[in-house]
């Protein structure tokens, strides 16, 4: 193509041209973004969708921190969502002569990282309101603390991190590197927290490497009773919750789940089927090999960052916080078996963590209370067995400390 | 500052807010596009604008002697300070310490072991590129063929100029000076071939970073790679450095186009080259012809039966240009001794037929052994040292099916096929069918909007282009 050269220096003429110059750019960046919208809208992906469960919660801190109860905090993964119950914990201090409102901050999908992060936000929160938590109980939970967990969740580290910092640090982060703050800038307030790297990694997906399948053999009669006992959960569950919205951090469950007081004696019935038959060899086995593949459950090759990362949530925790317990929770050890060279890896970070913090970790791994059987697969407790033994043992553990 | 990124887009957006609406006369604007440009440099390492001006300064006072020396000697004596100077930057920032390595590598295969110290400075980004147009600037003052400029800031500002500085293409002071002599106002025709440049661009640059993975599974891998994988990784590489290159190129010139300067063409279908002296002529063109203009020319050239030498001279120093690295001269030496075997065979009676055929068999044999030495070329270019490359040939000729464990393998070698042939289809249609487009508004502004909604939705944004490097 032939260019052709315009020396016109009539200032109108170069305004009017810069202006249609500008005016392409503005329409043109805009409706290229709104292709990344409609994409991003049409496969439902967004801030809500990766983090819904986080921004509720965080939504939610403003109530929190009006409560007149003494307030504990449980703040950990999705072993922590599934296996504390913040009400059962409540009703028994309460017998116990202490008045407490507890509440599940479990999240999944959240390492170390991201969780730091949002500890920032629930500090600040209780900062500016020179509000206290009376306990603040941290999971550390070893395999999200992992190399092979943080390579998993880089695609999604701007993303998340843009989504979960404040203003503040956003505008920290164009001072400071202003190519990657405007990026995270662009992320937050233009993508809806969708950032490029994540949507290239959702196509790359096929071409990851896959990870080992159980061999074991199917109960597929176990298999189509769980479907039939799922669907009949699920009806139950709508009949006996109307009011139930979809929410991800519920208020009135205090971030946690329904508990058996509220559950008629037949639906609980049916969940004792329901882990029986949902719980095979096959399907632990097969989660298995999921978490040591997405994980590294087994071997625990530790990232460094990741437990800095740590360190910074028990910090961030220690400040607004009366007590601050760093806790591991209930392992499924009929299928998580960790080699010697694992488990020294894992108590040289628990002792960092207690050396750098001054704040005890208690490794409740194996706790007699909670048996194998009480796990829905092989990280996470059941509801009706394993978080309310899990939540009992707690409140045994920590009476003292509230009273 | 990425072309491609957030951060550049708000730099050049602000920057045309000053340059079309408040700086309309010509030295207000040369001044405002020197600071700017300096921003922009500035971004990366604001420790080595004195640098890039100071040799800027140097040279423009240089030419300014070299045309004011009265004698031949006097004119020779300042042209070797400009070269030397500019030689002598390179040296220090981007030589040094491979030579010092090199150096103590040889004692040590003598038996000596001394402890040689490492300078360790920082590469300023784009220097082997404005190093080479400022000297190409004073070296044409001295041959007669341009007069120095008078202006210091509008000489700084050229050499400078942003949308070109860091990554090429490698102007000539004869071809840019007069532009900043007069600024030219670009029509709206020309404004709208920036814009395809700049999507074209983009989405070369897009490719060309979802090409990395591939690449670095056959050049970084620490366990056994398949043969189809080695091979979907050479590809890729070339994939790579073509998109991520002349997608750079592309934008560069496309940004020029809005503001109304003309940088010219820097990559011409490359990979669809007929032999290594046609891939240099459309490979990186503004430094294939800056080395035969100022270095091959002045090695004597084709004269007093020297070619050959000069030939490998030349590429040997060219492969050096892009990097302080042993893979890097043999990359240089590996063209350069493909140049001169094809000049020779060229020669002989028995393979001008074939060389002058016009058969589409024949040119299709020429261009897939050429493509095929142009990735072996890529090979030694981007392995991590000459033992790597050397297993990479290995691997790609001896069939191996044990992998490192990559999923579709046959697919992604697939997809890479795919996006290298795309990036030459987007660039022939630039070349014959931009004014067609160009002329249906609706249907050109449709494509660019959706070919820029598909850059932002994939990538892997924080890439650096490979050339900064260099």
């Amino acid at each position: 193509m032939e260019t052709t050269m315009n020396t016109a220096t009539d200032p109108a003429t170069i305004r009017r041209h810069y202006f249609k110059v500008l005016l392409a750019i503005a329409i043109g960046m805009s409706l290229a973004l709104g292709i990344v919208r409609f994409f991003t809208y049409v496969n439902n992906a967004s801030a809500d969708t990766f983090l819904g469960r986080v921004l509720e919660s965080r939504d939610a801190l403003p109530r929190i921190i009006e409560q007149p109860e003494d307030l504990v905090l449980f703040y950990g993964s999705s072993m922590v969502q599934a296996g504390f119950s913040p009400r059962q914990f409540d009703a028994a201090m309460a017998e116990r002569g202490a008045q407490t409102k507890s509440f599940n901050f479990g999240f999944g999908g959240l390492n170390p990282l991201f969780q730091e992060i949002y500890a920032r936000r629930i500090r600040e929160a209780f900062e500016d309101n020179d509000r206290r938590l009376k306990l603040a109980l941290i999971e550390f939970n070893p395999f999200q603390t992992t190399k092979t967990r943080r390579n998993r969740a880089r695609s999604a580290e701007d993303s998340f991190t843009a989504i979960l910092a404040s203003p503040g640090e956003l505008m920290q982060a164009v001072i400071d590197d202003p190519e990657r703050g405007l990026r995270m800038l662009n992320i937050r307030y233009l993508r809806d927290g969708v950032s490029a790297e994540m949507i290239t990694s959702f196509f790359g997906e096929p071409f990851q490497a896959r990870r080992l399948r159980s061999e074991l053999p199917r109960d597929e009669e176990a298999d189509a009773r769980a479907q039939e006992l799922g669907e009949e959960l699920g009806k139950r569950f709508e009949a006996e919750y109307p009011d139930y919205q979809g929410e991800n951090w519920r208020w009135q469950w205090q971030g946690g789940g329904t508990i058996p007081e509220e559950r008629p004696a037949d639906t609980l019935a049916l969940f004792e089927e329901y882990y029986e038959v949902t719980v095979t060899d096959y399907s632990q086995d097969n989660d298995r090999l999921s978490r040591i593949h997405t994980a590294d459950i087994i071997n625990l090759d530790f990232d460094p960052e990741l437990v800095e990362a740590f360190i910074g949530i028990v910090e961030n925790f220690k400040a607004i916080s009366d007590n601050v317990e760093v806790v591991l929770l209930p392992k499924n050890t009929d299928w998580i078996q960790n080699p010697p060279e694992a488990l020294d890896r894992m108590y040289a970070v628990m002792e960092r963590i207690e050396q750098e913090t001054g704040v005890r970790v208690r490794d409740f791994q194996e706790i007699e209370p909670v048996k194998n059987s009480y796990f829905s697969d092989t990280t996470h407790l059941n509801r009706y067995q394993g978080a309310v033994a899990f939540t009992q043992f707690l409140v045994d553990q920590y009476a003292g400390l509230i009273d | 500052m990425l072309f491609n990124t957030p951060l550049f887009f708000v730099f050049f957006v602000v920057f045309l807010l000053f340059y079309g609406f408040i700086f309309l006369r010509r030295k207000p604007r040369v001044y405002f596009i020197l600071v700017s440009s300096l921003v922009f440099y500035g971004a990366w390492n604001y420790a080595f604008i004195p640098l890039l001006v100071g040799s800027a300064v140097a040279d423009y006072f240089l030419a300014q002697a070299i045309a004011g020396a009265p004698t031949k000697s006097g004119k020779k004596f300042w042209v070797t300070l400009s070269i030397a100077m500019n030689l002598g930057i390179l040296a220090i920032f981007k030589y040094a310490d491979f030579v010092l390595q090199s150096v103590a590598d040889l004692l040590l295969v003598f038996g000596y072991s001394p402890s040689i110290p490492t300078l360790a400075f920082v590469l300023p980004v784009g220097i082997s590129f404005y190093t080479f147009q400022s000297m190409s600037y004073t070296i044409d003052v001295y041959r007669g063929d341009m007069e120095p400029r008078k202006g210091l800031v509008e000489f700084t500002a050229a050499l400078s100029f942003f949308p070109q500085l860091v990554a090429g293409p490698i102007l000539r002071a004869r071809q840019i000076l007069p532009q900043f002599h007069k600024i030219p106002l670009p029509t709206w025709v020309n404004a709208k071939h920036g814009f395809l440049l700049i999507t074209v661009g983009l989405m070369k640059k897009t490719v060309a970073d979802l090409l990395a993975a591939p690449a670095a599974t056959a050049f970084d891998a620490t366990g056994p790679v398949s043969t189809l994988e080695t091979w979907t990784g050479v590809l890729a590489f070339a994939g790579q450095i073509y998109g991520d290159f002349s997608g750079y190129s592309d934008m560069a010139i496309g940004l020029a186009l809005l503001l109304g300067f003309q940088i010219p063409l820097n990559f011409r279908l490359p990979y669809f080259a007929s032999s290594p002296v046609d891939f240099w002529r459309r490979w990186h063109i503004s430094l294939s012809t800056w080395l035969r203009d100022y270095l091959y020319i002045s090695l004597g050239g084709n004269r007093g039966g020297h070619r050959t030498r000069n030939v490998l001279i030349t590429m040997l120093l060219g492969g050096l240009w892009h990097g302080a690295a042993w893979t890097f001269v043999a990359w240089g030496a590996f063209h350069g001794a493909l140049i001169t075997l094809t000049h020779w065979l060229g020669r002989l009676t028995p393979f001008r037929p074939w060389s002058e055929s016009k058969s589409l068999g024949v040119r299709v044999i020429k261009w897939a052994f050429t493509f095929y030495l142009m990735l072996l070329g890529w090979v030694l270019f981007r392995a991590n040292s000459l033992d790597s490359a050397w297993d990479i040939v290995v691997n790609m000729h001896t069939f191996s099916d044990v992998a490192v464990g990559q999923v579709g393998a046959k697919a992604i070698l697939a997809l890479t096929m795919a996006a290298v042939v795309l990036m030459h289809l987007l660039d022939l249609f630039v070349l014959t069918k931009a004014d067609k487009l160009e002329n249906k508004p609706w249907l050109f502004w449709l494509l660019l909007v959706i070919a820029q909604g598909l850059c932002l939705m994939v990538g892997e944004p924080s890439t650096e282009f490979i050339y900064f490097q260099f």
